[in-house]
Parts: C-alpha cells; sequence; structure tokens
C-alpha cells in the first residue's frame, strides 16, 4: 500500500481513497501557491516540496496560457509519456483552492484517473472545514533556537 | 502562507526574492546551496534561459531543523526580474510569507531597483497583500564593486527603505551578508507567523 502523509488530517481520507481506486504511483495535493497538503508514494520531503513548486509553476503558467488563449485558465492538464503519464487538475474548496498532481502508469489511464477525480473532487470539498488549526506554534525563546540552527545550517557553529 | 502542521508538527514558509534583472537573486541562492550541507537540502532547481537567466525561478527547499518543537523548512523563490516577466514575479509571489528584496548597488542600477520595488508593491497589491505587513527585508547587494560605481547606503535607504525594514549590504557572489539576509527574513516570518497564531 502507498504510504500517504498530510499536513492536514481531513485531507487524508480522499487522498487516500484517489490514490487506493485510481492506482497512480505519486500523488501530490497541494495548494495553488505550491505548499503541500498532501502526496503519496514520495520517499523524500524535500522531493515533495520541489515537486509542489513546480506543479505550482505548471498550473499558474497553464492558467494564464488558458485565459491568453481561451479567456479562460484550462482547468486540467495531461501529459502521455511513454511509461508514464501526468494529470494535474484544480479542486476549489471552502478552505481554498488546491492542486492534485498525479503520475500514473499502465495500471491505469486517463479516463480511470479523470473518473476519481471526480470523486476526489466531491470528497474533498466535502471534508474541507472552514478555519483553520488552534493554537501558538512557537514559543519565546524561538530565536535564539532559529539563530543557532541558521548558524549550524551555514557551517558557523 | 506558511504551512503549520500540528500533528507532525511541522511549519513550511515561503520566501521570494525579489528584485531587478542581474541584482543577484539566484546567486543569493546558489551560494546558499553552496554552503548547506546535503541532508538539510532539496535540490536547487533553475528553470533558467539558455544563457542563464532565470525564466521562471529558483528553488532551493531547506531544512531549518528543530524550533520551537516544530520541524520548519523555508522554501527559497527567486522571480526573474526583467521587467517584461511581470506576470511570472507575480505567479510566484502567490503565497509568500516574506520577502527578499535584493537591491543592485551599482550606481547606474537605481532606477531599475526603484521601478522593481514598485512592481513588488503592485503584485502585492494585485494579491490582496498589504504591503505594509508583508515580511521584508532588503539586501544591497554588490557591496565588494569599487566605491565609485556604487550608490551610497544612505542613498539607497532613502529610496528604498522608506518603511525601515530591516536592511543588510552583501556580496552575494562571495558569500558576505547572504546568511544575514536570511536570518533577518526567517526572524520576521517566524514572528509574524506566532503572533498571527496567537490572535487565533
Amino acid at each position: 500500500m502507498t504510504t500517504v502523509a498530510v499536513t492536514e488530517a481531513w485531507a487524508e481520507a480522499p487522498l487516500r481513497q484517489f490514490v487506493e481506486d485510481a492506482r497512480v504511483d505519486l500523488a501530490l495535493l497541494l495548494h495553488a501557491s505550491g505548499q503541500v497538503l498532501g502526496q503519496a508514494g514520495f520517499e523524500r520531503r524535500m522531493d515533495v516540496m520541489t515537486a509542489c513548486a513546480l506543479a505550482a509553476g505548471i498550473n499558474a503558467t497553464a492558467a494564464e496560457l488558458g485565459r491568453m488563449l481561451d479567456g479562460k485558465p484550462f482547468g486540467a492538464l495531461h501529459y502521455a509519456g511513454k511509461s508514464k503519464q501526468t494529470f494535474l487538475a484544480l479542486v476549489d474548496t471552502r478552505r481554498g483552492a488546491f492542486l492534485l498532481f498525479c503520475v500514473f502508469d499502465e495500471r491505469a489511464s486517463l479516463g480511470i484517473v479523470q473518473l476519481y477525480f471526480g470523486e476526489f473532487r466531491h470528497r474533498l470539498s466535502a471534508a474541507a472545514p472552514d478555519a483553520e488549526g488552534p493554537s501558538t506554534p512557537l514559543n519565546e525563546h524561538f530565536e535564539g533556537e532559529l539563530n543557532r540552527n541558521l548558524a549550524a545550517l551555514f557551517g558557523r557553529t | 502562507m506558511s504551512i503549520v502542521n500540528y500533528a507532525t508538527r511541522e511549519i513550511t514558509c515561503k520566501i521570494v526574492y525579489y528584485g531587478a534583472g542581474r541584482s543577484g537573486k539566484t546567486t543569493n541562492l546558489q551560494y546558499i546551496y553552496a554552503q548547506v550541507p546535503p541532508e538539510r537540502k532539496g535540490n536547487m532547481v533553475s528553470l533558467a534561459t539558455q544563457t542563464d537567466r532565470t525564466l521562471f525561478f529558483d528553488f532551493l527547499p531547506l531544512d531549518l531543523g528543530n524550533i520551537s518543537g516544530f520541524t520548519t523548512r523555508f522554501q527559497l523563490y527567486t522571480v526573474p526580474g526583467q521587467v517584461y516577466y511581470q506576470t511570472t514575479r507575480k505567479l510566484v509571489l502567490q503565497g509568500a510569507d516574506g520577502v527578499v528584496f535584493v537591491a543592485d548597488s551599482q550606481a547606474r542600477q537605481l532606477a531599475e531597483n526603484v521601478e522593481s520595488l514598485q512592481d513588488l508593491h503592485l503584485n502585492l497589491a494585485e494579491h490582496g497583500m498589504d504591503a505594509r505587513h508583508v515580511p521584508l527585508v532588503i539586501q544591497y547587494n554588490k557591496r565588494d564593486l569599487p566605491p565609485e560605481m556604487l550608490t551610497g547606503v544612505d542613498e539607497l535607504q532613502e529610496a528604498l527603505n522608506f518603511r525601515g525594514v530591516p536592511d543588510f549590504q552583501a556580496d552575494a557572489l562571495h558569500g558576505p551578508g547572504v546568511f544575514e539576509t536570511l536570518r533577518g527574513i526567517s526572524e520576521l516570518v517566524l514572528k509574524k507567523l506566532s503572533a498571527h497564531q496567537a490572535a487565533k
């Protein structure tokens, strides 16, 4: 079973269901700005962030191209390679717009992915809460920790 | 927009290096990339032209380690500086938690710096972001060049830093000021995140 990880719990079930139903190899759920909300199949966290940045870039570019050529953003994109295919589409929810990016091979097909993407969109919209999370994340000593960590990062300790 | 995951205690922030063409935005990221150990960074992605001018953006994910019990990661982006990439700059700026404005200290570039800062304010406004409330630091880059080629820091401050945000003199090619700039924007971003969360 593909490992699914999310940054907000409400997104986990819809993403997990989509990955299992559509049998995709990799999936990313992200904010349109490129911040990750959930992922399935990636091994390195840093790869996730890079893939999110690139997927958000593709979406932003396609949206602008769509506006230019068709008067409205392109809603979804599909790339068909020899062994791998990708699909990228937007989902609107009460929590904002999210992008789903997935990679699949011959075990799936564009039709299957589109079919389950439709169901995913409904599930995600239904699961999306209105409010953001609670509590204060950083204590009053965070600046000291930040300085120490940055110094270590730059080899200055 | 910072992402805070309370379940796994992770924070992810987006920082954009903004500025006129050839001011040294990509050079900042390249220096950071060269300094940081492999396990604390991802690959640096550069979507560039054949002549290595930034076409869309550069991207560098950094792992800052544990801060207040949260694994903290920063995503560093640059924008393309040339005037005709206005749309692209606006796209990359979307969701930014903080901005480093990289100014070229050369006297002949003063007008381009001012124009780029105005462009930043315009793009922030178009994203519905109040420029007065976005964490911002200014880096006066290329301070290693001969003094006769440079605009004085006081003059740069007057032209660009009317908000009185933290400013740093730098030589991004060789490193001085790059770390201090990153530390400056990191502090502002995390302070704002902390204040924002506390207000909830």
